[in-house]
């Protein structure tokens, strides 16, 4: 499969929710879509694209918004295909796609806890590495390890 | 009776690493389960955002403490593609020498826990002593029998010792006929079959459905294998069989395992001849300057310069010994990666957990989970 093959069969299901099919190193294609229609979306890459297993969900911190990345396989085309929207990192939310591959659950939920991003209607979203009440999101750009000259004044205090 | 919940973990002798298994019970009956997760977090992720390249390697390692060559194979490959750089071939071949060795090593892990928690003894004793000889050839060779460090960005560190290849054979001849004792072990113990046969069911399609992968979804008669489907490295030049089974039980996965590492061996007979007769470079020559030395200097940030290097992402998957790994790893010109992001099939197998244990019984819980094969490094990361 290619991305021309995608858009070709996304295009008319999605009409303006689908933004762009580009070339992605080893996958049938990047597809990037209206975080709105993420639903739509899902359905149509599952049943008629015939990508039955959702493999990843992740997310990006590119600081003045954020990116939510699925990547699917399918057995037929022996192919994984990219999926990604962008978030406003105002407002970083999406509709979840348990309902569609139960395997998004825990994905999710890491991507929940680590990047912020809200996975709307998913059935159970709460912590999964990390202990409850954990109030940060530590693959956030703004979550530093560790500030070099604060630690290296420190040390000269000692 | 009445229902409760009991924790199974952090510290339980099934768990095999630092998780906790939730269990609602009903007497002897499971009624529902909730893995905790965690306890192993260390923020690879994270981590490697801090790090260049290379470094990055260090942690691959830890990542899978069983299995570290697979991933440290999984991020080069992506890294590789992010940064345009290809390996020779003969580093190729010796990625593939590592991973299969990996994979038997990593099958007489799970083995020898695995029988171990059913009440056989002996079998952990033999899977023990034969996963020494394979972590002895990685020691000729690497220097670690855990943590390699082995692979480089563009290549591998360096080429086999003089040697190597009569005491792989060697190797290889002696488990070849280990095979058939572990299997009249296990598949000829009654005690085996009953606590394994039809237990911990998982359909194909409800593998599917819930991002099963590796020997798992193959025991359930799905002949999915990315070393096939999707070669990597110099898997579409060597010729090997797919192992699966149809049982969908525990049987069939132990089953499908025993004929993974048959069939390693048959991969790395190959491997082996073609390493006796191609010599070669085993690291790309023109790499960048901090990524050529083959003994990259750590956290030497003055060596490093600031460069314009051409931004790119990279994906890769491959078939670790517990199933479908994929790394993505996003360059955007700077010296350390922007964001790593792993896929472990551990943490999707463990996720279908309440899929195959509902509807047992407690004291099966140590074989199911054993049939999974947990790695709890790879599942927190």
């Amino acid at each position: 499969m290619q991305p021309d093959d995608l858009s070709r069969a996304l295009g008319p299901k999605l009409g303006d929710g689908l933004l762009s099919v580009e070339a992605f190193p080893g996958t049938a294609g990047r597809v990037r879509f209206r975080a709105e229609r993420a639903l739509d979306l899902f359905r149509a890459v599952r049943d008629d694209l015939h990508f039955g297993h959702l493999s990843m969900v992740g997310g990006i911190d590119w600081v003045d918004h954020r990116e939510v990345f699925y990547v699917a396989w399918s057995d037929e085309a022996r192919q994984y295909v990219f999926l990604s929207a962008d978030v406003p990192a105002t407002a970083p939310r999406i509709e979840s796609a348990s309902a569609v591959w139960p395997s998004a659950n825990w994905h999710e939920r890491e991507t929940w806890e680590m990047v912020g991003i809200t996975f709307e209607n998913h059935p159970d979203l709460r912590h999964l590495l990390m202990p409850d009440g954990y109030v940060f999101n530590p693959l956030l750009r703004s979550f530093k390890l560790h500030e070099p000259e604060e630690l290296e004044v420190k040390a000269r205090h000692v | 009776m009445s229902e409760m919940w009991i924790n199974m973990g952090p510290q339980h002798p099934m768990t095999h690493g630092l998780w906790n298994l939730r269990v609602k019970i009903d007497g002897e009956m499971i009624l529902d389960v909730d893995p905790e997760m965690g306890y192993l977090h260390r923020g690879i992720e994270k981590i490697s955002e801090d790090r260049h390249y290379n470094e990055v390697i260090t942690l691959m390692d830890r990542c899978c403490y069983v299995a570290g060559f697979a991933w440290e194979h999984l991020y080069i490959l992506s890294a590789e593609e992010a940064l345009h750089l290809r390996p020779p071939e003969r580093a190729e071949y010796l990625r593939v020498l590592c991973d299969e060795f990996q994979r038997i090593g990593s099958h007489l892990m799970w083995y020898a826990a695995f029988v171990q928690d059913l009440g056989l003894m002996s079998p952990f004793l033999y899977g023990m002593r034969d996963r020494d000889l394979v972590l002895d050839l990685f020691q000729s060779y690497t220097g670690a029998r855990m943590t390699y460090e082995y692979m480089r960005v563009g290549g591998v560190r360096n080429d086999l010792p003089p040697g190597f290849s009569d005491q792989a054979r060697k190797v290889l001849d002696w488990l070849d006929a280990r095979f058939p004792e572990y299997d009249q072990l296990c598949l000829g113990s009654t005690i085996f079959r009953e606590r394994c046969d039809n237990l911990g069911l998982l359909k194909a399609s409800d593998c599917v459905a819930h991002g099963v992968t590796g020997p798992m979804l193959r025991s359930a008669g799905m002949k999915r294998d990315l070393r096939k489907d999707r070669p990597y490295a110099a898997y579409d030049r060597l010729d090997f069989e797919v192992a699966v089974a149809d049982g969908a039980d525990v049987t069939a996965r132990y089953l499908v395992r025993m004929e993974e590492m048959r069939q390693s061996v048959r991969i790395l007979r190959q491997v082996l001849d073609w390493l006796d007769h191609h010599p070669g470079p085993v690291l790309a020559d023109r790499l960048p300057r901090w990524l050529g030395a083959p003994y990259a200097p750590i956290g030497n940030e003055g060596y490093l310069l600031k460069r314009n290097y051409p931004k790119g992402v990279g994906f890769s998957a491959v078939e670790e010994p517990h199933g479908e790994a994929q790394a993505y790893v996003v360059n955007d010109g700077g010296e350390h990666p922007y964001r790593v992001k792993f896929r472990s099939p551990v943490f999707a197998n463990i996720s279908a957990a309440r899929q195959y244990l509902v509807g047992y019984h407690v004291a099966d819980i140590p074989p199911i989970m054993g049939s999974v094969d947990v790695c709890v490094g790879e599942v927190d990361r």
